[in-house]
């Protein structure tokens, strides 16, 4: 759609109110012209009831004048609700197009342009700043057309009846509208003045209050009290001139809405008396004086929009007037297919400042060679990757890709051709299998039907899994998802039957990282709530959320003596996470060992004050229930702020025993207890083979557990099962629920997935650990050599021994290239690198 | 979970014990204890059985450890030769540097009897960082001065040990 049209950051502010809401616009128009006539209507009723109806003492005549009023304002009131809806329409409409083609626009714009641009400039473009423009373009149309009719129609209506006290009577308006703005432009001003002084005001209060131990040691009161008055004094000066401004503003507007019905009244009671004016025309005037005030109002109010309008808009669209570097798609011809060689030929990239940050750089490249760029950071290497790879848009010589100059490719072309990973990848939002298909879906995007053909398949997708090693880490989201009833039967029945010989098995060993279920023991890795019920809940007022409000619950508690301790133990819970964590961002990292999440720290701050001021028995009880949920919710093996005090641990087991003998009588549905024989719904599917929880995040211990897990899941044909509900894992925003190195092998599974004929590699594997890393290299040498060519931004200089040829950068020249034996053999600036390692 | 076996009626929290060895720990001297706590809550701790590798050499693990109770002893590999480097025991910290930046470890540790350590690691290090800017100048400041006691100690007391090590000597002036 927006081929068609110009770039938005061309286009006026004018250009967005006809395009795309013509109809609208029009059908605006019409309705306005009939809501204005409706709008005299009333006027002429009041004249004809008073001068007929009432005159004439007619009851009928009155009935019609009055009906035809009350039907005309009826008329006028449907159909301003109409334009408004057509006019919020318009804005609505026209505010996403602007935002929609601003957005396309700004995701185009070179990356050099985003250096310089904080993140909060976009979001505030394409959120506050649009949105007056978008008022303006609503009202476009509909205000001047509106006001100036309406104007128009009682002027008219006015003089009909008589043009001399309509002269006088219309007087007053223009004066009104001159002396006005003019006020309050001096209210403008001063208010400037006010906000200025009222900064250095606050700038000077917070000195002297972080500084005040050094004005007791000094004893400087009198002197900071005498920097401080002037400015008091300065700031009443202003707000006394500001006030003044602004009750003149104020006042003129009373006098001058008071004047108007005076020279009526004096005027027109004139005429009136000496016969010259009927006294309904009287009544007349003095009601359209009235009506005529709002008109002129509005389009005050319509002038100062377009201006603030116009200035946003305009301020938007010129500090987003960039060109794109290269076009998005290629608009005459497919996408080309790209041989696998690289050319580079005396290639520089110079910044705007004059920094030479390539130079001269002569290197080239057959098909399926691969090419480690090394040397200092700083030396180059990753402007060379980007410029190959077209991400910088290099200032001198050529980079061929096949017989294809780059900077005349489109991104299209590049994308189809090129796979690229970057230093510090970006993983977006939304599940693992959406990003492990990031590359590949974008490659194939809009071709059409072949769209599916080319999607990649489940084997393809796990093929690259186990190449990058993230196989294991999706297993393990796997494990931690919680299956919910009725799904994946398959997999409930066969960990049910599994787990009793696992645990024979493997209990041993692993008895060290889990704690299993047992039904006569405190289970520190579960919570105080899991202790007591030791079930899942089936109901859902018994759910871990609703327990707190659960009557029947709450009385057990009181029958169990646990009622008192929970709170206590809810209270120390609450001060001391508050402390910890008060002033911490809701970060994963800080609220993976809290029993309270990031949305709720608030209310618990101030829930934290009221315990300062009020007693534990004299709080609400929406607060006891808040403690009660905190202490339930708490499991001493992860929330470590507090300790569980040994009677309340006593208490707890025995109220386990009473609770299942309570509920089994009870309510014998609400929970399926924790049993060997059955599959609990509430615990992840680890903790259901392990009949368990893990106890530690410990690498080694993971590992182990990992071993044990996987080699059971393929005796039991569950690994794909496990893997594709791991698929579904939200990464949550940036990735920022995956650790660096999952993040870089989620980034290199991606592009491995789309397979590109030419490679480019930027320090992608270094987050991961040995192992991992070893396992990319050797995948490069074994199945991408001779196949992909790869050009790989290196730091760790044991890994380049295999590669084809080595370039050793210096202050953006290659000072030798050649292979890894070659230039060891020389003793030239490799050697020397490899030597300092 | 030794620390939670042993509740008694007015229990310590781990968070608080935590808070009282990290006090003690020289590279965290100088850090308010609005900062510490949060380090306090944030590290964890591992039990180690005898044998076990704490961390291994060429590894990036990223955490630094404090050793609450037992003993480890370090050892560096070199052409499949393992050399004995030196022993540390409860009390010891071990591994602030790694958490400042990504560094392989040089040397493995291996524990020697059943050792409890509190670790914390790089990740959860740097979002505190993040929140307490002025901190890094403090932590800077600790880290230069324990190496320059390092290289201090090392000339006073080995220096006339050292052979033709000497001329690899000035850390300090890296």
């Amino acid at each position: 759609m927006e081929k068609t049209e110009p770039s938005i950051v061309k286009r006026s502010l004018f250009s967005w109110i006809f395009p795309g809401n013509l109809k609208l616009q029009i059908l605006l128009l019409l309705i306005i012209i009939v809501m204005v006539a409706a709008r005299v209507i009333p006027l002429e009723m009041q004249r004809l009831v008073i001068n007929e109806a009432i005159k004439l003492q007619r009851i009928d005549l009155l009935l019609r004048y009055c009906g035809i009023y009350l039907a005309a304002v009826v008329f006028f009131s449907l159909l301003k609700y109409l334009t408004n809806v057509i006019q919020t329409l318009i804005t609505q409409r026209t505010t996403a197009r602007m935002r929609k083609a601003l957005y396309h626009h700004i995701l185009t714009l070179p990356l050099n342009f985003f250096r310089n641009t904080q993140p909060g400039t976009v979001v505030n473009a394409l959120t506050t700043e649009l949105t007056v423009p978008g008022n303006f373009v609503g009202l476009a149309v509909a205000s001047p057309v509106t006001n100036i009719l309406t104007l128009l129609a009682f002027a008219i209506y006015l003089f009909v009846l008589n043009p001399l006290l309509a002269a006088v009577s219309l007087s007053i308006y223009p004066i009104v509208v001159f002396l006005i703005p003019l006020l309050q432009r001096g209210v403008n001003k001063a208010n400037k003045k006010r906000v200025d002084a009222a900064r250095t005001f606050s700038a000077r209060i917070a000195e002297s209050i972080s500084g005040i131990h050094e004005i007791h040691g000094n004893g400087a009161y009198r002197i900071e009290n005498r920097k401080y008055d002037s400015l008091v004094d300065r700031l009443l000066k202003i707000r006394i001139v500001w006030s003044l401004y602004r009750f003149a503003v104020k006042t003129a507007n009373g006098f001058f809405t008071a004047l108007g019905p005076f020279l009526v009244f004096i005027l027109g009671g004139y005429l009136t008396i000496k016969g010259q004016l009927e006294l309904g025309a009287l009544v007349a005037f003095l009601s359209a004086q009235e009506r005529l005030f709002d008109p002129w109002k509005d389009l005050i109010e319509f002038y100062q929009v377009y201006q603030d309008g116009k200035i946003n808009y305009e301020r938007t669209m010129e500090y987003f007037d960039v060109e794109p570097e290269h076009a998005i798609e290629p608009k005459d011809r497919g996408p080309m297919e790209l041989a696998g060689t690289v050319e580079v030929k005396d290639l520089s990239f110079v910044t705007d400042t004059g920094i030479h940050l390539l130079d001269g750089i002569n290197m080239s490249l057959e098909e399926g060679e691969h090419l480690a760029l090394v040397g200092f950071s700083g030396s180059g290497k990753s402007t060379l990757a980007l410029c190959i790879g077209q991400l910088y848009k290099y200032t001198g010589g050529s980079v061929m890709i096949g017989d294809k100059e780059v900077s005349g490719l489109t991104k299209k072309d590049m994308v189809n051709n090129i796979g690229f990973v970057a230093q510090s990848p970006f993983i977006f939002d939304g599940t693992i299998e959406e990003n492990i298909l990031y590359s590949s879906m974008a490659k194939i995007d809009g071709n059409g039907q072949a769209e599916e053909e080319q999607r990649p398949t489940l084997d393809d997708i796990i093929a690259v899994l186990h190449q990058t090693g993230i196989f294991v880490d999706i297993l393990r989201f796997g494990l931690n998802a919680i299956l919910t009833h009725g799904k994946n039967e398959e997999l409930v029945d066969t960990i049910v039957k599994v787990r009793k010989n696992f645990q024979q098995d493997y209990g041993k060993d692993l008895a060290d990282y889990v704690e299993f279920f047992d039904e006569n023991r405190y289970l520190y890795y579960s919570s105080v709530v899991e202790n007591l019920t030791f079930g899942a809940p089936n109901k859902s007022d018994f759910s871990d959320e609703n327990l707190s409000k659960n009557q029947y619950f709450l009385k057990f508690l009181k029958t169990a003596d646990l009622t008192r301790p929970l709170l206590s133990l809810g209270v120390t819970l609450c001060r001391q996470t508050v402390d910890i964590l008060g002033n911490l961002p809701p970060d994963a990292v800080f609220f993976e060992q809290s029993p309270i999440s990031a949305e709720e720290l608030d209310d618990f701050k101030l829930l934290v004050e009221r315990l300062k001021k009020k007693k534990l028995h004299e709080l609400e009880d929406d607060d006891h229930r808040k403690l009660l949920e905190l202490a339930l919710r708490f499991t001493p093996g992860v929330h470590k702020m507090a300790a569980l005090p040994e009677i309340l641990e006593t208490l707890i087991l025995e109220g386990r025993a009473l609770f299942r003998e309570k509920i089994s009588e009870d309510n014998p549905e609400a929970f399926t207890f924790i049993q060997m024989s059955q599959y609990i719904y509430s615990q992840t599917i680890l903790n259901n083979i392990f009949f368990g929880k893990t106890k530690t995040g410990n690498p080694s211990a993971q590992e182990q557990i990992d071993q044990s897990i996987i080699q059971l899941l393929i005796e039991e044909d569950l690994l794909e099962t496990i893997i594709e509900i791991g698929m579904h894992y939200q990464v949550g925003t940036k990735g920022d629920k995956l650790s660096g190195g999952q993040q870089q092998k989620l980034a290199i599974a991606r592009v491995f997935l789309k397979a590109p004929k030419i490679l480019i590699m930027d320090e992608a594997t270094s987050a991961l650990d040995n192992k991992s890393q070893a396992r990319i290299q050797n995948l490069l040498e074994t199945r991408w050599k001779k196949k992909s060519t790869v050009v790989s931004v290196v730091h760790r200089l044991d890994t380049i021994k295999n590669f084809d040829k080595v370039a050793v950068m210096k202050a953006g020249k290659i000072l030798e290239m050649g292979t890894y034996d070659e230039l060891m053999a020389r003793k030239g600036m490799l050697y020397e690198l490899v030597g300092k390692k | 979970m030794s620390s939670l076996e042993r509740n008694n009626s007015t229990p310590s929290s781990e968070f608080q014990e935590n808070l009282e060895l990290l006090r003690q720990i020289y590279f965290f001297s100088g850090i308010p204890l609005e900062t510490l706590k949060v380090f306090a809550y944030l590290c964890t701790r591992e039990n180690f059985k005898q044998d076990e590798y704490i961390f291994s050499q060429d590894e990036d693990d990223g955490q630094a450890f404090y050793i609450i109770n037992g003993q480890a002893q370090l050892e560096r590999q070199d052409n499949g030769e393992t050399t004995e480097v030196r022993e540390y025991k409860t009390g010891d910290f071990i591994g602030g540097l790694t958490l400042l930046g990504e560094t392989r470890r040089l040397f493995s540790l291996k524990s020697v009897t059943e050792t409890t350590c509190l670790v914390l690691n790089r990740a959860k290090f740097s979002k505190t960082l993040e929140q307490f800017p002025n901190l890094l100048a403090k932590i800077c400041n600790a880290l230069a001065k324990s190496i320059d006691l390092w290289e201090e100690r090392f000339l006073a007391n080995r220096a006339d040990q050292c052979g033709e090590c000497m001329s690899q000597l000035g850390v300090t002036l890296i």
